[in-house]
């Protein structure tokens, strides 16, 4: 038995002194596994993903620019991407500024931030569905919100399968994950610049204008993008909440994969999303906004 | 430039006075927009009537005792563990190593990992299960299980990775060298010193992994194919063709295993933490 100890002891104190005199070796066991998986099964479908999107309607096909065409040519299509984008645009602009004034008056105003910012992040983590599903119960007609505002002896509303049911839901599951970056910018900026703002005369709306939103830009970048993107792929929140006219590009995708079964249109339609995505990637890190977990921080 | 300061100075003034108040106000509205919905949906799994109607004319446990007694929603429980348990444990190990290797070693290719990391999170789910069923399931022709499990990994990994790399990050390395002045050797030190002070965070991030994948539906939507559907996948099809209240009851159980899972979480970090990007 304690010699069996000694053995495996022995063995592990070798293979430490191993990697001790090996440090390459050593980085490469502890870098390697998780950079090989994300490198396989992240990017490399990516890259199936671009190739197949080059081929005939079915995978392994000859290769063609027909998805493309047909794609760009489509006015039915175009339309879609360009209502996607206004969606996109208008939840951005809501999320971001509901967001930052969450985050604003926690950071700046109150003392209980563990607790408010734990009530923040907690509807995150429920099922995006299980959120979609809570607001189908109240904007639907008979629904929590129609039946308040007839008890009321107000008209009723039915807001289920439009656009406004879209805007809310996506404001809804995006609220969350925007405030942690503005909350995280607000926390790291020095409070005494806006004590020294107001000290040289500046009133509350020209200090925030002046000293606190340039220093907290990066975070505004950060919260945009992380808000911008998954709206732009969405599909789910305008199926389950849109009506007809609410198409989004990610319908389209999800379609091509569960009824259509045309793999490359599907996958070129996803080409033409990550196409955005990148664009959008390059601006922002251009003007500051910090993705990168661990990085230099924003 | 007159004509802005006399505009401006009122509602300088006015904002001045008033701030404290209004970003009470503020915090009052955003946090009842978040809550309510779920509160809504709590009090629904209650109502007796029929599929959502709104006032309920009494209240019951009635659905709660239809989800027990259903077989199809508690298979798809199981189905659900069986690919959350095995994808939690490789991507608590594999973000583990990764932020041992952000934070403890300098080499070619580090911020590639810290990108690759990242990536997962910003690219729209849409398009990452698209490419992974035309790998998966098209190149490696790999089955349904084995692709979602394989897609859970990936969608776990970045998050688990970012609680986790704050936890080494701010580990006081000084007692590491004190362990081995003490004569200990890195096995040594790494079990006795490093591991007890970054376990709280390896912890959080596995159960942080462990919700995520429970409620992972855009991957397994795509990846998985026929077949046994998990929760999320169970509810997506309920909602989308027949509601009936047990919807909501099945709602609380998401809503029940987030909070505790994300309150156990949290008491083991800081919350903060978890808002670091």
């Amino acid at each position: 038995m304690a010699e069996g100890d000694a053995e495996t002891a022995g063995g592990l104190t070798g293979l430490v002194t191993y990697f001790r005199e090996r440090p390459r070796l050593r980085t490469l066991a502890v870098a390697g596994p998780p950079y090989a998986m994300l490198v396989l099964f992240f990017a490399i479908p990516l890259v199936v993903m671009l190739l197949v999107s080059f081929q005939t309607d079915r995978i392994g096909g000859a290769w063609t620019l027909a998805n493309y065409t047909e794609f760009l040519t489509s006015e039915t299509y175009l339309t879609v991407v360009w209502q996607t984008f206004i969606i996109s645009v208008i939840v951005t602009a809501v999320v971001t500024a509901v967001g930052y004034a969450l985050a604003y008056s926690i950071v700046r105003f109150s003392r209980r931030t563990t607790l408010l910012l734990l009530l923040v992040i907690l509807p995150f983590w429920t099922s995006y569905i299980i959120r979609m599903y809570a607001w189908i119960n109240i904007l639907q007609s008979g629904g929590v919100l129609d039946s308040t505002l007839q008890l009321l002896g107000l008209p009723a509303v039915s807001l289920l399968y439009s656009q406004p049911a879209v805007l809310i839901g996506f404001t809804y599951v995006w609220l969350p994950l925007a405030v942690l970056p503005f909350y995280a910018s607000l926390t790291n900026m020095d409070g005494d610049l806006i004590e020294a703002s107001k000290d040289l005369g500046a009133g509350p709306i020209r200090t925030f204008l002046s000293v606190t939103l340039p220093t907290t830009i990066n975070g505004v970048i950060t919260g945009v993008i992380l808000v911008f993107i998954p709206t732009f792929g969405s599909f789910i929140t305008p199926r389950l909440l849109g009506g007809t006219n609410n198409i989004m590009i990610g319908m389209v995708i999800e379609n091509q994969f569960k009824q259509a079964f045309n793999w490359p249109f599907g996958a070129a339609i996803g080409m033409v999303i990550s196409v955005v995505v990148v664009c959008l990637l390059i601006l922002g890190t251009r003007l500051g906004g910090g993705l990168i977990s661990g990085g230099d921080g924003t | 430039m007159s004509v802005v300061d006399t505009l401006m100075d009122p509602l300088e003034r006015l904002l001045q006075t008033h701030a404290s108040r209004m970003a009470g106000v503020v915090i009052a509205l955003v946090i009842g927009f978040l809550w309510i919905p779920i509160g809504v949906l709590v009090f629904m799994s209650f109502a007796d009537g029929g599929v959502l109607s709104f006032p309920p004319d009494k209240l019951t446990l009635r659905w709660y005792r239809v989800f027990l007694n259903n077989g199809t929603a508690r298979a798809a429980i199981v189905t659900t563990l069986t690919i959350s348990v095995p994808a939690t444990a490789v991507s608590v190990a594999l973000s583990t190593m990764a932020a041992y290797a952000i934070d403890r070693f300098v080499f070619p290719g580090r911020r590639g990992l810290q990108l690759l990391a990242t990536l997962p999170i910003i690219v729209p789910l849409v398009v990452t299960g698209v490419a992974m069923v035309l790998f998966f399931r098209g190149t490696l022709g790999l089955g349904g299980y084995p692709s979602t499990v394989l897609a859970h990994v990936v969608r776990t990994v970045p998050f688990a990775t970012l609680v986790i790399l704050p936890t080494f990050l701010t580990f006081d390395r000084q007692l590491e060298e004190a362990s081995k002045d003490l004569g200990a050797d890195e096995l040594r030190t790494f079990t006795g010193v490093t591991l007890p002070n970054v376990l709280p965070g390896i912890i959080a991030g596995g159960l942080l992994a462990f919700t995520l994948s429970f409620n992972e539906f855009v991957y397994t939507y795509f990846v998985k194919g026929s077949g046994d559907p998990t929760l999320p996948v169970y509810i997506w099809n309920e909602i989308r063709y027949n509601v009936t209240p047990e919807v909501n009851v099945i709602s609380v159980v998401f809503l029940l295993l987030a909070v505790s899972m994300v309150l156990v979480a949290v008491s083991l970090t800081k919350v903060e933490l978890l808002a670091r990007r």
